[in-house]
C-alpha cells in the first residue's frame, strides 16, 4: 500500500469549504467522511484536526455553525459556508488552479525549453 | 481582514476567559458515536469498532491543546499571566522594588529633562518647511568669526546671481538692542507703549520659511523693498498672548512703532519665534520699515558701505551646500572686489541655519551641551549601574528559587520569561515615576525667572521623544541584566546549586557586582567633582568685585525717540527729570547714562591715538558709554585723578572723556593720561580729551577680564535712549513709583522700557552659574544617592551571605576588630578603586567645564580633595553600617541559621 499523502496546513481548510459549499450545511462527522470519500483513503486526517479547523474558520466568520437535529434525531453542530467564506472560497480555488497549473507546466516541461 | 476578524474573536474569548471545552467534547462524542455505528455497520466487533473510531480521530489530547489554543490568544495570557506573577513577587520584595523604581525614575527623569533641554536649545530646527535647507552666508573672518552683515546693493547682486543654487534669497535685520542701531524699539497701542523686540524682512522672507500665519497675514512679497516703508507688522504670538492676551481684535489696529504709525496686519504661529529657538523676534516688520530705527535714513538698503542686512537663503532642490559654496566662491570674490571689506575675508559661505547659527564668535552652547550630555549620561549610567546591581543580588538570592522551579521542569525560556515580565513591570512602574520626576524638574527649569533685556525663551515642554529614548535604553539595560541569571541558572548544575542552600553566591557574580558598585563611586565622584567646581565658580562670581555699588541703585531705561521726541525735546526732558528726581526725599544721587552697568548691550569703539605709532592692522578697541555728570558718584565709582564729568562739558566746549585704569594703562603706561587726546573713529574731526581717570568697574559681565572703557558727557554725545539711575538712602525699590510718576508727568506717552534694580541685574547676570550650580548640584547628589544605595546593598548582601562565617570566627574567638576589618576590607577596596578611577574621570569632564567656570581651574585641588573626602566618608559610612550589623550576630545564632 502507497504511504498516505500527508495534509497540507489550509489545504484542509479549503477541502472543508468546498464540501460545505457543495453539499450545503453538515455536521463535523459528515465533513470528515466527504473529505475521505472524496480523496478516496489517500489522505491520511486524523480526523480530530478538523475540529481547531472548523473553530479557525469560523473565528475568521467564513463558516457559521447552529446547533441542529441531525438525520438520526441526534444533536449535532452543523456548519454551513457564510457570504465571506463563499467568497474566501472563491478566491482560494482561484489562487490554487493558478499554482496547480504553474507546477503542471513545469512537470511538462522538457529539457529543450530551458533552452 | 479575516485576519483581524480571527483576532478580535480570539482576544474576546481571552479577555472573558471563554474556554467551550464543552462544546468540542460534545461534537467528539457525537463523531465517536457516528463512527462507531459506521463501523459496526461495516461488520465489526462492537468493541473492535470503537477502537477503530478512536484510532481514526487521533490523539484527543493534543487536539484539545489546538482547539484551545486557536480559540484564545495563547501568548498574550501567558503574559498577561507572567506579569500577574511578576507582580506578586515584586509584591513580596516592597524594598528592592522601591529602591529600582526609584532608580529608573530619576535617572529617566534626570535625563529627559536635559536631553530636552538639548534638543530644545541646539537640536530642534526651527518650525519652518525644510529647515535643512536653510542657510545664510558669511565672509568669515575665521573659523570661528563672522560677520554675516551684507549691504542692500551686495543683497540684490546675490539674489540675481544664485538662481542656480537658491531656490529663495532674503534679507534681514535684527532690530533693537543687539542690532545694528542698538536701540530699543518700542510698540504703543492705545497710548501704551511697551519694548519689543523687531525683526525687520524682506518680502518673501516667510513665503521662503514656508509658514502660514496664526492670523490675518504675513509680510507680502510687494512689501519691504520700497523707498517709503511700507507700514504693517506682525506680531509674534507669544508677545500677542502675553501683552494683548490672544485678543484677535487687535487685527488691523493702529500702533506706533518707535512713534511710526502702522497697522497690525497679522499674528505669527504658535511655537515660531523666528530664525533662532532662543530669542523670540516679538514684532516682524517689512525691511524698509528699518527707517523707524535709524531716524529715517535708508542707508541700510541703498548704500555700499552700510552693511546691516543679514542673508538667508534656501538651498534649491537637490542642492548640497558644497555645491552651493563652489558656485558663491567666485561671486564672493568679485563682491568683495567691487565692494571692499578690509579686514575680512573674500571667501562667501554658507552655513546652515541652525540654532546657534547666528552667533558670531565661538558660540558656548555646544560646549554646554555636551557637559550637561555628559553629566547626564552619567547619572544615566548610574541609574542603569544599581538596576543591575539590584538585579543581579536579587538574583542571586533567588538562585535556589530557580533551581527548584527548574527542577520541577520550568523551561529555560519560562524562567527567563518571568524575570523578564518582572523587568517589564518595573519599567513600567518607572517609566510613570519618571513622567512625573521629569516634568517636574523641566517645569522647575522652564519657572526660573530671568529678566533680560532680549525676550529670550526658556520654555521646555516636556519631550516625549526623548523620554521614550531613555525609557528603551533603561530597558534594554535591565532585560539584559534580568535575563542573564536566569540564563546562568538555567544552564547550571541545578544539584550543585540546591545543595548549595543559597549560601554562597558564585563568585563571579560578587566580583561583578563589585565591579559594577566601584564604577558608581567612580561616576558619582565625577558628578559631585563638576557640582562642586560650578558651586566655587559660583561663589567666585558672586566674590567678584565689581567696581561699582549695585545697592540701592534703581535703573529706569527710557526713550522720548520713540515718541518722536527731537534731540532738544529730549535734553530738556532728560534734564527736568534729573533735577526733580534729585529733589525726591531719600534720593541720594542720581545721574543718567546710555547703559547702565552690565547691560545686554556695550558698544566698543575703534579710536586712534594720534602720535601713538601704531602697527599695520593693528585696532585699537576700548568699550564706550555716555553719561551725565555724577555718573560716578551714583555708581560708586572712584575717581582717581582729574575731574568728573561736568555740566560745563557742554555740546559747544570741546569733548573730554574719562577713561578707567584699563585705559590708561593699555594705552598711557608710564605717563599721566590726563590731558593726553585720542579720536574715535567716524569723528576724526573732533579729538577727545582726557579729563579723568576713573577705578576699572564691571561694564559687560562679571566675569571677563575689564578692558579699556572711556566715558564721554550725554551733551557731547547725543542718544535718546538713556537710563535714569538713582542711588537711594533705603530700598530702591521703594521709589520706584515716585520716579515713575515724574517720567508720565514730564512725558506721558514716552516709553518706559524697563524699571530694575541694580541689584537684580547682577543677579540675573549671576543667572547662568546659579543654573549651572543648581543643575550639576541636582544631577552630583542624584548620583551620590545612587551610589550610596548601591554600596550599601552590596556591602549588606556580601556580609549577609557570611553570617554563618563570622558566627564560625567569633565563636572561635576572633576579636570583634579583626573581623570589623576583614567584612570592610572588600568595601574599602571597591570604594578606593571607584575614587581613583572617579577622578581620572573627573579630570577628563573637567576639560569640558573649564570654559564655564570663574575664579578657579578645572583641576581646582581644594574641590577634588574636598569632593573625595566627603564622597569616601560616606561610602564608608555605607560600609560600615552593614559592618557593624555582622558583628552584632551572636554567634549560636549564626550557626544555627541553617
Amino acid at each position: 500500500m502507497k504511504p498516505k499523502a500527508d495534509v497540507q496546513q489550509g489545504t484542509l481548510a479549503l477541502m472543508i469549504l468546498k464540501t460545505l459549499d457543495v453539499l450545503g450545511p453538515l455536521h463535523g462527522y459528515g465533513i470528515a467522511r466527504r473529505i475521505e470519500q472524496i480523496s478516496e483513503n489517500l489522505l491520511a486526517v486524523n480526523q480530530g484536526t478538523l475540529y481547531p479547523v472548523l473553530l479557525r474558520l469560523e473565528q475568521e466568520g467564513a463558516i457559521a455553525s447552529e446547533w441542529g437535529a441531525s438525520e438520526n434525531n441526534r444533536r449535532a453542530r452543523f456548519y454551513r459556508l457564510t457570504r465571506s467564506g463563499r467568497e474566501l472560497l472563491k478566491a482560494e480555488t482561484r489562487d490554487w488552479e493558478q499554482t496547480a497549473a504553474i507546477i503542471g507546466r513545469f512537470f511538462q516541461a522538457k529539457a529543450e525549453d530551458f533552452s | 481582514m479575516r485576519l483581524l476578524k480571527r483576532f478580535f474573536a480570539r482576544l474576546f474569548n481571552s479577555a472573558m476567559r471563554r474556554r467551550d471545552d464543552k462544546r468540542l467534547q460534545e461534537e467528539i462524542a457525537e463523531h465517536l458515536t457516528r463512527q462507531t455505528a459506521d463501523n459496526l455497520r461495516a461488520g465489526l466487533s462492537p468493541s473492535e469498532a470503537q477502537r477503530q473510531a478512536v484510532l481514526k480521530l487521533g490523539a484527543i489530547g493534543s487536539m484539545r491543546e489546538e482547539y484551545w489554543s486557536e480559540q484564545g490568544l495563547a501568548s498574550l495570557e501567558t503574559f498577561i499571566r507572567d506579569l500577574l506573577f511578576g507582580w506578586r513577587s515584586l509584591r513580596k520584595s516592597p524594598g528592592f522594588t522601591a529602591v529600582a523604581v526609584v532608580t529608573l525614575a530619576l535617572g529617566i527623569g534626570a535625563n529627559t529633562a536635559i536631553f530636552t533641554m538639548v534638543d530644545t536649545l541646539l537640536l530642534r530646527p526651527i518650525p519652518v518647511q525644510d529647515p535643512r535647507e536653510l542657510t545664510f552666508l558669511v565672509f568669515p573672518r575665521d573659523a570661528s568669526h563672522f560677520d554675516p552683515a551684507f549691504s542692500g546693493p551686495e543683497f540684490r547682486q546675490l539674489r540675481e546671481q544664485t538662481h542656480d543654487v537658491f531656490s529663495e534669497v532674503n534679507a534681514m535685520i535684527l532690530g533693537g538692542l543687539a542690532g545694528p542701531t542698538s536701540r530699543a524699539d518700542g510698540l504703543t497701542v492705545d497710548g501704551v507703549t511697551r519694548p519689543a523686540q523687531t525683526l525687520f524682512v524682506s518680502g518673501e522672507f516667510f513665503g521662503m520659511l514656508g509658514i502660514r500665519p496664526f492670523l490675518g497675514r504675513f509680510i507680502l512679497p510687494s512689501e519691504g523693498s520700497g523707498p517709503g516703508g511700507d507700514p504693517v507688522v506682525v506680531l509674534s504670538y507669544r508677545y500677542w498672548k502675553a501683552r494683548f492676551q490672544g485678543d484677535p481684535g487687535i487685527l488691523g489696529k493702529s500702533a506706533y512703532v518707535n512713534g511710526r504709525l502702522v497697522t497690525i496686519v497679522g499674528i505669527a504661529l504658535k511655537g515660531f519665534y523666528g530664525p533662532t529657538p532662543l530669542v523670540d523676534m516679538e514684532a516682524y516688520l517689512p525691511l524698509n520699515m528699518m527707517a523707524v530705527e535709524t531716524g529715517g535714513n535708508t542707508a541700510f538698503l541703498t548704500a555700499d558701505s552700510t552693511r546691516d542686512l543679514v542673508i538667508v537663503a534656501r538651498l534649491a532642490p537637490g542642492v548640497g551646500i558644497e555645491r552651493a559654496n563652489a558656485v558663491l566662491g567666485p561671486l564672493g570674490q568679485g563682491l568683495a572686489k567691487q565692494y571692499p571689506r578690509p579686514g575680512e575675508g573674500n571667501v562667501l559661505l554658507a552655513r546652515p541655519l541652525r540654532p546657534p547659527g547666528l552667533i558670531n564668535g565661538p558660540n558656548p552652547l555646544p560646549a554646554l551641551a555636551g557637559l550637561f550630555l555628559t553629566l547626564a549620561g552619567l547619572v544615566f549610567a548610574l541609574a542603569c549601574l544599581n538596576m543591575a546591581n539590584l538585579s543581579l543580588v536579587r538574583a542571586a538570592s533567588r538562585q535556589r528559587e530557580m533551581a527548584v522551579r527548574a527542577a520541577l521542569g520550568g523551561s529555560r525560556i519560562r524562567l527567563v520569561r518571568h524575570l523578564l515580565s518582572e523587568t517589564v513591570l518595573l519599567c513600567l512602574f518607572g517609566t510613570a515615576a519618571g513622567v512625573l520626576a521629569g516634568s517636574l524638574a523641566l517645569r522647575a527649569v522652564s519657572a526660573t525667572t530671568i529678566v533680560p533685556d532680549l525676550p529670550i525663551v526658556f520654555e521646555f515642554p516636556f519631550n516625549f521623544r526623548v523620554f521614550l529614548y531613555g525609557l528603551v535604553i533603561a530597558a534594554l539595560a535591565s532585560a539584559i541584566v534580568g535575563v542573564l541569571p536566569a540564563l546562568r541558572v538555567s544552564k547550571g548544575n541545578l544539584s550543585n546549586i540546591l545543595h548549595e542552600g543559597g549560601r554562597s553566591s558564585t563568585g563571579r557574580s560578587q566580583r561583578t557586582r563589585s565591579v559594577l558598585v566601584a564604577l558608581q563611586v567612580a561616576s558619582s565622584l565625577a558628578l559631585l567633582i563638576v557640582a562642586g567646581l560650578f558651586l566655587r565658580s559660583l561663589q567666585s562670581a558672586q566674590r567678584a568685585d565689581l567696581g561699582f555699588d549695585p545697592s540701592h541703585v534703581l535703573n529706569v531705561a527710557l526713550d522720548p525717540g520713540e515718541i518722536g521726541y527731537s534731540q532738544v525735546q529730549s535734553a530738556d526732558f532728560y534734564r527736568q527729570l534729573l533735577t526733580r528726581t534729585r529733589a525726591l526725599p531719600g534720593v541720594q544721587r542720581a545721574s543718567l547714562a546710555m547703559n547702565a552697568p552690565l547691560g545686554d548691550n556695550t558698544p566698543s569703539n575703534v579710536i586712534t591715538i594720534p602720535g601713538r605709532a601704531q602697527q599695520r592692522g593693528e585696532e585699537l578697541h576700548a568699550d564706550f558709554n555716555r553719561v551725565s555728570p555724577e555718573y560716578f558718584a551714583t555708581m560708586s565709582i572712584a575717581i582717581l585723578q582729574g575731574r568728573d564729568l561736568l555740566d560745563s562739558d557742554t555740546e559747544l566746549s570741546p569733548r573730554v572723556a574719562v577713561i578707567n585704569e584699563a585705559m590708561a594703562q593699555r594705552f598711557w603706561p608710564g605717563v599721566d593720561a590726563i590731558g593726553q587726546s585720542f579720536k574715535r573713529n567716524g569723528d576724526a574731526q573732533h579729538p577727545i580729551a582726557i579729563v579723568g581717570v576713573v577705578k576699572n568697574s564691571r561694564i559687560e559681565d562679571i566675569y571677563s577680564p575689564i578692558g579699556p572703557a572711556f566715558y564721554v558727557p550725554l551733551s557731547q554725545a547725543y542718544t535718546s535712549a538713556q537710563t535714569l539711575q538713582v542711588r537711594t538712602v533705603a530700598s530702591s525699590q521703594s521709589l520706584a513709583p515716585e520716579v515713575l510718576s515724574i517720567v508720565r508727568e514730564l512725558a506721558p506717552t514716552a516709553p518706559i522700557l524697563s524699571v530694575r534694580t541694580m541689584a537684580d541685574v547682577v543677579r540675573n547676570e549671576l543667572f547662568l552659574f546659579n543654573l549651572g550650580a543648581r543643575l550639576t548640584a541636582a544631577l552630583g547628589l542624584l548620583g551620590l544617592t545612587l551610589a550610596v544605595v548601591g554600596i550599601y546593598g552590596v556591602m549588606t548582601y556580601a556580609i549577609g551571605q557570611r553570617t554563618q562565617e563570622i558566627g564560625v570566627r567569633m565563636a572561635l574567638g576572633a576579636q570583634r576588630g579583626t573581623i570589623l576589618w576583614m567584612v570592610s576590607r572588600q568595601g574599602l577596596v571597591i570604594v578606593g578603586t571607584g575614587l581613583a578611577i572617579g577622578l581620572l574621570l573627573a579630570i577628563g569632564v573637567g576639560r569640558l567645564v573649564g570654559d564655564f567656570l570663574v575664579g578657579i581651574g578645572p583641576t581646582d585641588p581644594l574641590t577634588y580633595a574636598t569632593v573625595s573626602v566627603l564622597l569616601s566618608l560616606i561610602a564608608l559610612a555605607a560600609c560600615y553600617v552593614p559592618a557593624r550589623r555582622a558583628l552584632q550576630v551572636e554567634p549560636t545564632v549564626a550557626l544555627r541559621y541553617e
